[in-house]
């Protein structure tokens, strides 16, 4: 019943977040960060803290934790989080990828052992990415502006809602949370693991990381709402000298 | 009779061998190709080359593959307007020196990937050629690159990794610190990179 009610309750806010962010996404040519001051501090926190604090455990634990059994936590954690992922299909209308996203779930919560095996990929179901954030933009809606969350790093008003809806359709939300806590300890860890590529990517080439990591958060849910396939006129930023300054400041 | 049959064949046959050289698709595939096989070569023998040999074996290939001016226009933004002729060839010089440190230190080992090319098509005058970078789990890295005509030669103009942009991230991450340090402290910047390169690296 309380998680009933929590969860309205960060729906209804969500709600709230989206309109307004809808409202703030007036001009395009900018970067999208009017909190950029406030994002920056609440940046830098995280980065106190990850550099401190999670990265190390995010090391030790890719050190004592052997490939074949990280690959098994990222595994279930991926399955549980899967109904999310079919939801939004659904919403996006994508009927033939609903079906094979439910029969990607059944085989792996099955067959695959409570998601810790993968053998729907070997099956030709190939997983998908969708969440509530690339609903709103196939909808539609714009980018809403940038935010970073405590913790949780870069998102954007459009995209946030989703933190809402991942947990509600998470099995793990619904059961004693005995088990939730130690399980999301372990979901944490893990996937910071799984970004530590990713992150020393960043340290190796951003001169400003904080603008780097809007660049790349920004581009790759552009990248993830048209499945890969942006639109051809993100081309027009190559054109340097075709329209002067403006083409130059397209992608911003 | 024969002769119009024999005509038509010739201008068949014309029409045919003018068609014959490669198109445009496939000369800007060639040159991501030829690209991949120098990194492959400097992955494979990276222990025995070390960061000398490898920078050494990847500067030319970069230098022909890219175009480091048209990218250095692109990425400082508006900036470049207000530069002047030095500075521009400044930023070129660093900046490419600085692109080819990143790849001798990226490549630096090999465990079983290659590359494939998915396909090569034109995009508003562009040339967008897709290809994977295959990790020998399986496991596909998207690999997009963008090349431009100049002259008689395509040349790269963007790698677009998983979506994201390079030149779009370099754009957005160099006009941050030319609009809040200036050019100076862009180009003290990226000297530092090139020398942690350098001085890192096996």
């Amino acid at each position: 019943m309380r998680h009933m009610r929590t969860t309205a309750l960060m729906l209804a806010l969500a709600g709230v977040a989206l309109l307004s962010g809808c409202a703030s996404n007036g001009a395009k040519n900018d970067n999208n960060d009017p909190y950029e001051s406030v994002n920056r501090k609440m940046y830098n926190f995280n980065d106190v803290l990850d550099k401190n604090f999670f990265q190390p455990v995010a090391r030790g634990y890719v050190k004592v934790t052997p490939d074949p059994v990280r690959s098994g936590v990222t595994n279930f954690f991926d399955n549980l989080g899967y109904l999310n992922v079919i939801t939004n299909d659904l919403l996006q209308g994508k009927m033939k990828q609903t079906a094979l996203d439910s029969s990607r779930f059944v085989v792996n919560s099955t067959v695959g052992i409570g998601g810790l095996f993968d053998p729907a990929t070997g099956f030709g179901l190939a997983s998908h990415d969708e969440d509530l954030g690339q609903t709103f933009g196939v909808w539609g809606a714009g980018e809403g502006a940038y935010l970073v969350l405590p913790l949780l790093g870069p998102n954007s008003f459009r995209d946030a809602p989703n933190l809402a809806s991942s947990m509600l359709l998470n099995p793990l939300t619904w059961i004693n949370s005995v088990v939730t806590i130690p399980l999301g300890v372990l979901n944490a860890v893990n996937t910071r693991a799984n970004l530590l590529e990713a992150t020393n990517i960043r340290d190796q080439a951003a001169l400003d990381p904080y603008t780097f990591v809007r660049e790349a958060y920004r581009q790759q849910r552009e990248f993830k709402i048209y499945d890969g396939n942006p639109p051809a006129d993100e081309n027009d930023e190559y054109n340097v000298d075709a329209k002067g300054d403006q083409s130059v400041l397209k992608i911003y | 009779m024969a002769r119009m049959l024999a005509l038509t064949l010739g201008l068949l046959m014309g029409l045919w061998t003018a068609s014959a050289p490669a198109a445009p698709t496939d000369d800007a595939k060639a040159v991501v190709e030829k690209l991949h096989d120098t990194l492959l070569n400097a992955m494979k023998d990276a222990q025995k080359l070390g960061f000398k040999g490898r920078y050494a074996l990847i500067e030319p290939a970069l230098r022909t593959a890219f175009d480091f001016e048209t990218i250095s226009r692109i990425i400082t933004g508006p900036h470049w307007k207000t530069l002047n002729d030095a500075q521009h060839l400044k930023f070129i010089d660093v900046f490419t020196k600085l692109s080819i440190a990143t790849y001798a230190n990226n490549f630096d080992g090999f465990s079983g990937e290659h590359f494939e090319t998915a396909s090569s098509e034109e995009k508003r005058g562009n040339m967008l050629v897709k290809t994977f970078l295959v990790k020998s789990d399986g496991k596909k890295v998207d690999l997009n690159y963008v090349l431009q005509k100049h002259g008689d030669a395509w040349q790269i103009v963007n790698v677009v990794a998983e979506g994201v942009s390079d030149l779009s991230l370099k754009r957005a991450d160099y006009t941050a610190v030319i609009g809040s340090e200036g050019f100076d402290s862009l180009i003290a910047k990226l000297n530092e990179k090139i020398a942690s390169y350098e001085s890192g690296s096996k």
